[in-house]
């Protein structure tokens, strides 16, 4: 029972559905953006923290119900407009699939390595929606667009955050599907596609999301665009995703 | 020496860093950086290319400790060479093009990144470079095609692209994951040789592991290379800048043909993956020629030609003739990259000319109108039908004696023949004071064209795959059983032969169809015009699963 108990609590922080609502609704109730970037940066260690230090006996019907709500999650995220929700959404969809290295029983540090290297461009994304919010009252894709002419280096790093998030190379959330694909082909060949299916799905929401916010004319509204400390803070950040993706990759593969 | 490949491929990736982090202070200037570096980059990818010429080994390079591998090999110096070539002359076309365009320095850091991808791609020695690489060149080629962010034509057809391109990614991913689970390596090197001494060694799900890989990499090609029913993105991509289109027509879609012959050693120990890759092929030439024929817009013929030679550059992977292929992909970049940046020429010619000859060419291709035959038939037939065969036959007798007894040459040869006929009956349709020197001049042409394409296509297999058994064994990969070799020659002969009949009973008795006939037409032709419907359906397939998106989302709310 305390076995069942554990997981069920595991299940709320490496979301499955249904707990994933917990998730959904702390992030729906949480306002200030300090505390958003603090939520996507501890929740899926505090998940690994418990998950790790009980030394959980997973049952079997855990990989299906991490993958089924992955699959949903990435699914639902074709059709989200509203940025912060859609950023809630990706990080359930990638969460949820650190059940897998858990399973496999991969070392601790490289999980926490990727847990953080996968929420990383999240927490990114909640600033640039916060920023959005800022400039045009709501964050949503297909409301004004433009971006691009509008505010080009804010559309630039925004496109670039999406982009790692969505697992392109050579950042951390890449080489983890890749990592995990090659874990289950052979073993659980179903597993496998079904992976390189909500892959697919992350880069095509991920595509509507941006095309949504910096294709168009643009408005003639002096908005203001991102200040190059800001620009070059971003950049780096990214930068070292990326070094920590290949050193990360170079670890696994 | 051969570590330079290491510096080729790294000065694009300098280019585009410099560009991205200077642009602001040297303006409009770093597009001549841009050039200069690719110069730079073709003059060594050219020494490389002279050196694996000269018959310098074959070298798998590791970088440092890591597991990246790059290969300097007759396959990576020749297409580096390709791709820096066309890169340079789209780099040069661009300065000029593209100087009163937004984001003219974003525009070269995306140009330098694809030729760096591109030339990872086609140097790698490991299985994960491969993949990183593969999938970098369809998220770049997105934002090149989305170069006006006004577009959001542009953008939609950008993103059919990178949605085929990633469907194309997956089966790579599945194939390379299968492949280090059995070997316990990413090295291409190592991984061959295990193939190629012990096939079958692995099975997965109780089939071939090198049948299995080999369909995966097959189908990756197929998204990459336009071929049919993964062929929506080509003819519609047009709304991108013509550099662009140069570019991907001539370098990004041929990158189908390149894995299919990087992965030959794991071709020519699957049973029936080739003849798969020929059926693939074979219907995307007559769909993507069939197509080209019946568009209006001279962009969508463009796009669909393309399509039609990605299925004969397919198709001859299929036959075994795998560096065909490549010589294939050489010639066919270099005529659609030139036919793409002297576009705008031509459309700026056509304004004050529309070009249409109102001759007998024109009267029988558009107006349906006959022409009146004037020289016996019969003895034109014979010549048409008898001198290429002649011409194939004699050029190939030149270069290998045992031509015969490959499958896959006959093919070539068949094609060849089909089409030297068809060249020559056209010229001969062709109004001229003197119809004699007419055919004459075309044979002479067939000639060299057909003696140009055996003794390339024969120089291109020696330099690509000198082990003569590997060749041997690449065509015998390929072939079928005899009867049914010889049925399927006889059929398409007969498909052929039938063609010329038709054509020939319709000259003389006029254009006078039956009303049954007319209507299955007119169904055929709007079956044409609307592409098959195949658009139609993925449109509705997509629309169908966004409505799902959406319902769950209502449904579920926030849970």
């Amino acid at each position: 029972m305390p076995e069942l108990f554990n997981i069920l609590l595991v299940s709320i922080f490496l979301p499955l559905f249904p707990m994933s609502m917990v998730f959904n609704a702390v992030l729906e109730n949480v306002k200030p953006n300090w505390l958003r970037v603090l939520l996507f940066i501890l929740w899926p260690l505090m998940g690994l923290l418990i998950a790790l230090n009980n030394n959980l006996v997973i049952p079997d019907w855990v990989l299906p119900l991490a993958l089924s709500t992955s699959f949903l999650y990435a699914i639902r995220m074709l059709t989200l407009r509203e940025v912060n929700q859609w950023t809630g959404f990706l990080a359930i969809s990638i969460w949820s699939l650190l059940w897998l290295p858990i399973i496999q029983g991969s070392s601790a540090e490289l999980m926490y390595g990727f847990a953080l290297g996968m929420s990383l461009p999240l927490v990114l994304l909640v600033l640039l929606s916060a920023g959005l919010e800022q400039r045009f009252g709501a964050a949503y894709t297909g409301l004004y667009g433009g971006l691009a002419r509008t505010i080009p280096r804010y559309a630039g790093v925004l496109v670039t955050v999406v982009v790692a998030a969505v697992a392109t190379p050579l950042f951390p959330t890449f080489f983890f599907m890749l990592d995990m694909v090659v874990e289950t082909v052979s073993s659980k060949p179903l597993a496998a596609v079904v992976l390189l299916l909500i892959w697919l799905f992350w880069s095509w929401a991920g595509t509507r999301l941006t095309q949504g916010l910096i294709v168009g004319r643009g408005s003639n509204n002096n908005i203001a665009d991102m200040d190059i400390t800001s620009m070059y803070f971003y950049s780096i950040v990214l930068i070292v995703l990326m070094v920590g993706g290949i050193y990360l990759g170079g670890t696994i593969l | 020496m051969e570590r330079l490949i290491v510096v080729v491929a790294v000065l694009p990736l300098i280019s585009a860093l410099f560009i991205q982090l200077f642009a602001g202070r040297f303006g409009r200037g770093v597009a001549q950086f841009s050039v200069a570096m690719t110069t730079l980059s073709f003059l060594l990818s050219s020494l490389l290319l002279a050196l694996a010429l000269m018959g310098s080994e074959s070298q798998a390079l590791p970088l440092g400790n890591s597991t990246t591998i790059l290969l300097f090999d007759p396959l990576s110096t020749l297409l580096a060479t390709i791709i820096l070539g066309i890169s340079l002359i789209v780099h040069l076309y661009s300065v000029r093009y593209m100087a009163e365009e937004a984001g003219y320095g974003q525009f070269f850091v995306l140009l330098d990144m694809m030729t760096a991808a591109l030339l990872f791609m086609v140097i790698a020695g490991d299985l994960i470079t491969l993949v990183i690489s593969w999938y970098l060149v369809g998220v770049i080629l997105y934002f090149l095609l989305g170069q006006d962010t006004r577009s959001q034509t542009a953008y939609r057809f950008a993103f059919w692209t990178l949605i085929t391109y990633r469907i194309g990614d997956l089966p790579l991913i599945l194939a390379a994951a299968l492949l280090f689970n059995a070997y316990d390596t990413w090295s291409l090197t190592i991984i061959f040789n295990e193939i190629m001494a012990n096939p079958d060694a692995h099975l997965v799900m109780g089939l071939s592991l090198t049948d299995v890989v080999a369909a995966l990499i097959g189908f990756a090609a197929f998204a990459r290379s336009a071929q049919f029913l993964l062929h929506t993105w080509l003819p519609y991509t047009m709304d991108g800048p013509t550099p662009v289109s140069a570019l991907m027509h001539a370098g990004i879609v041929n990158a189908g043909g390149f894995l299919i012959n990087r992965f030959a050693p794991v071709f020519i120990h699957s049973s029936e993956v080739l003849h798969w890759i020929f059926i693939v092929g074979l219907i995307t030439a007559i769909f993507g020629s069939l197509l080209m024929l019946t568009q209006n817009d001279i962009k969508k013929a463009l796009g669909y030609s393309t399509m039609g030679q990605m299925g004969f550059m397919i198709m001859e992977c299929g036959i075994g003739a795998f560096s065909l292929a490549i010589y294939h992909m050489f010639a066919h970049g270099v005529f659609k990259g030139t036919m793409f940046l002297s576009a705008g020429s031509v459309i700026n010619h056509a304004r004050h000319d529309d070009g249409i000859p109102k001759d007998e060419l024109y009267t029988f291709a558009v107006e349906k109108q006959p022409n009146k035959v004037s020289h016996p038939w019969l003895l034109m037939a014979a010549v048409t039908l008898a001198v290429p065969l002649v011409i194939l036959v004699f050029a190939h007798l030149l270069v290998a004696e045992d031509y015969f007894q490959k499958q896959g040459a006959i093919v070539l040869l068949f094609f060849g023949w089909v089409t030297g006929a068809q060249l020559i009956f056209a010229t001969y349709r062709m109004r001229s004071q003197n119809v004699w020197r007419l055919v004459g001049l075309s044979i002479l042409s067939l000639l060299v064209v057909v003696l140009g394409y055996v003794f390339i296509s024969h120089a291109f297999d020696l330099f690509l795959y000198p082990d003569p058994a590997f060749r041997a064994q690449l065509y015998s990969a390929a072939n079928i059983d005899l009867f049914s070799f010889d049925v399927l020659v006889a059929i398409v002969t007969l498909v052929v032969i039938s063609g010329w009949g038709v054509t020939y009973f319709r000259e003389q008795h006029g254009h006078r169809r039956p009303q049954e006939s007319k209507r299955l037409w007119l169904n055929f032709y709007a079956l044409i015009s609307r592409e098959f419907y195949v658009s139609d359906v993925y449109t509705r397939l997509s629309r169908a699963l966004l409505t799902i998106s959406s319902r769950l989302n209502v449904w579920l709310r926030w849970l």
